[in-house]
């Protein structure tokens, strides 16, 4: 089996893992970001918040601007004993001075107001914190923030977890991609070797069928179309076979009378009646051809698009008609029972053809003193033909066959035919969509054409 | 006025076969070996048939050739000659404007009995309210056929075979032609349905009457006459 030259590019297999592992990682991606947004996110806003309203509150409880009352408010915030290991206070005087608080160093006042993070030093230890720069109007700034140690630690525990869900997600999207490339090469490699095989010659191997998936639908489509390509392979085989041996005998016949008209006496009406007789027999061996051709025409199903809306009936009856004289000069009774008004699709000279052909073959095989019954109607819902004779009929084994092209009855070898007239009724019915069943008359032969009615 | 006839045929050997048939009935004939010269001839000039294979050598097949010509406005008959003997070729060659179809090989009689049909039914024709060959006469108003003073009786398909045989009195016609005209039917009876219709409408028709009128041709078919056959068979190439 030829394989991809460059797997990576050109497999559709490579393309739709990575496809979907990227998309894996997408949305690990995706979620990670809401879930952090959500959470560290929040806590940020909530702390800003915090932040400010605490700022106002503390300006609001102090009456007036007097700077040592703001001192002395702030010295009672950093002592209530309420938040105090998380709180920051300082007061700056106009010059930049530290006037009271709890901080070591802040960072540049020169914004204010603005709100930043920054490392400061908290009572003598260095701390990550929010921090609100609020500008007098006495001159001077107020720091007011949060120390952020407790969130930092909160926000590492937070990544950390991620990064360990993306890690095994990673992974299992990476095995999941794997497992999935490995199953599906798995069933196309049963498609491919059983395909490998065919091409080889052997037409037998079927790719086998399990579970009920895709995969179960295409190879149940694809053995049923090697089925058929069996089955017409077969048919092949046996027309060239047949075509091999059936136009041998009549070539040699044509051949030795010519021959022989040639090599003795040469007079005229010699060589005139072997031509004559050639010329019959070679017309006969064109009208084999031409029906080999309908066969093939009728069995390559190209001819839908020729079809007309058309009356069976009539079709039915003028065959019948056409037959009568013939029936009755063999002492046969033929009854036509078709009444008009019976719609198909299809293509009246062939389906005329058809009948005449059952009519022929009734005629030819019930013999003189025989009954022959002609009907066209309803039969189980669809447009029917049947010819049932009281003759022979044809034995329960070999029913199946007689469709077959140049089979031919063991009994009726010594009858003129060429074995064609039933494979072609066959193959007309089958291009109509339809079928040619052929059922014990009890006594004789019910031959049966049933055809879908036309949809109105 | 002789009967000119247009044979575009790229087959010198079946060209020549169709050629010299058709000047022995007494035909003048012209002959193309491609499509583009066939196409030439076939509108520039007036023909009273034209007879044409469908594959030409030459980019022009014998289906445009008639599409051509049927678009200048020409009604000229046209029978294609194929080797194409699908009943789907046929059914597009018909639809495509050809007159007639016949499948490749043929019989010269089988052509010969359609180009006359053909040019007979170009041919302005009195419309007669009755036929009539020799004694026999048929009322196309009352349906009635008599022979001499003998009414004959026959079923409606009998009527109409013996009127097509009536219309083309002393011509050929062959076994395809009678089911396409009579029936309307176009298929290959595997046996001799047609013979034995005819000889039904002679038992009616030529029994008790000392002169016989449907006459069969061996191999070919059939004609209406009084002249026997052997006189008038046409000449086989």
């Amino acid at each position: 089996m030829p394989r991809l030259s460059n797997p990576l590019r050109t497999s559709i297999v490579a393309k739709l893992v990575l496809g979907y592992g990227l998309l894996g990682i997408a949305s690990i991606v995706a979620v990670s970001a809401v879930f952090y947004s959500g959470t560290i996110g929040v806590i940020d806003q909530n702390i800003d918040g915090k932040i400010m309203s605490q700022t106002e509150r503390l300006l609001d409880n102090v009456n007036g601007d007097s700077a040592e009352a703001l001192k002395a408010e702030v010295h009672r915030l950093l002592t209530d004993g309420v938040d105090n290991d998380r709180e920051i206070f300082e007061l700056l005087d106009a010059d930049g001075t530290a006037v009271a608080g709890n901080l070591g160093s802040w960072p540049s006042v020169a914004d204010a107001p603005d709100l930043v993070t920054s490392t400061v030093l908290r009572y003598g230890r260095s701390a990550p914190a929010r921090l609100y720069l609020r500008p007098l109007v006495q001159g001077g700034v107020l720091i007011v923030g949060r120390d952020l140690s407790e969130e930092e630690a909160v926000r590492a525990v937070i990544w950390r977890a991620l990064l360990a869900g993306a890690c095994v997600s990673l992974m299992l999207t990476i095995a999941g991609a794997m497992l999935f490339r490995r199953s599906i090469e798995a069933r196309l490699g049963e498609i491919r070797r059983t395909a490998a095989q065919i091409e080889a010659g052997d037409l037998s191997p079927r790719i086998p069928v399990t579970g009920n998936d895709e995969f179960a639908l295409l190879n149940r489509d694809i053995n049923r179309m090697l089925d058929r390509i069996e089955l017409l392979m077969d048919g092949i085989r046996n027309v060239s076979n047949a075509i091999a041996h059936d136009l041998r005998t009549p070539l040699s016949r044509i051949r030795s009378r010519l021959d022989d008209a040639l090599r003795h006496d040469i007079t005229v009406p010699r060589l005139s009646t072997a031509a004559h007789d050639a010329i019959d027999d070679i017309d006969n061996l064109i009208r084999l051809f031409e029906r080999l051709l309908q066969i093939a025409e009728a069995e390559s199903g190209m001819r839908a698009r020729l079809f007309e809306r058309l009356d069976l009936g009539r079709v039915v009856a003028d065959i019948g008609e056409m037959y009568e004289a013939i029936a009755e000069d063999s002492n046969i009774t033929l009854t036509v029972d078709a009444p008009a008004s019976l719609y198909v699709d299809g293509d009246r000279n062939l389906l005329a053809s058809a009948v005449a052909s059952l009519l022929d073959n009734a005629i030819k095989y019930a013999g003189p003193g025989s009954v022959i019954h002609v009907r066209a109607g309803l039969y189980e819902g669809q447009a029917a033909i049947s010819v049932h004779d009281n003759g022979p009929g044809i034995p329960d084994g070999e029913r199946e066959k007689v469709t077959q092209r140049f089979y031919r009855v063991d009994k009726s070898r010594h009858m003129p035919g060429n074995g064609l007239g039933l494979s072609i009724v066959s193959a007309t019915a089958k291009a109509h969509d339809g079928d040619l069943v052929l059922e014990d008359g009890a006594p004789g032969l019910v031959a049966r054409i049933v055809l879908p009615l036309a949809v109105i | 006025m002789r009967v000119r006839c247009l044979v575009i045929e790229d087959e010198a050997e079946t060209s020549n076969y169709i050629c010299k048939g058709l000047r022995e009935a007494g035909y003048v004939v012209t002959a193309a070996a491609n499509g583009p010269d066939g196409l030439d001839f076939a509108t520039s000039e007036d023909w009273d048939i034209i007879i044409l294979d469908r594959m030409l050598p030459g980019r022009i097949d014998g289906l445009s050739i008639v599409d051509k010509l049927r678009a200048l406005g020409k009604q000229t008959p046209v029978i294609i000659v194929s080797a194409l003997t699908t009943i789907d070729a046929r059914v597009t060659g018909l639809r495509g404007g050809a007159d007639d179809y016949l499948s490749k090989p043929f019989a010269f009689s089988e052509l010969l009995a359609r180009v006359e049909a053909l040019l007979r039914r170009s041919a302005p024709g009195a419309d007669s309210t009755q036929l009539q060959v020799a004694d026999l006469r048929l009322d196309l108003r009352t349906l009635r056929v008599t022979r001499g003073n003998k009414v004959i009786t026959l079923q409606p398909r009998e009527y109409r075979l013996l009127e097509y045989l009536m219309r083309n009195e002393n011509q050929v016609v062959t076994r395809t032609m009678l089911l396409e005209s009579v029936w309307d039917y176009h298929f290959d009876p595997q046996t001799n349905v047609i013979d034995v219709q005819i000889s039904r409408l002679r038992a009616k028709v030529d029994k008790d009457f000392p002169v016989m009128l449907i006459h069969t041709l061996r191999g070919v078919g059939y004609r209406m006459g009084v002249t026997p056959p052997d006189e008038v068979e046409p000449p086989l190439a």
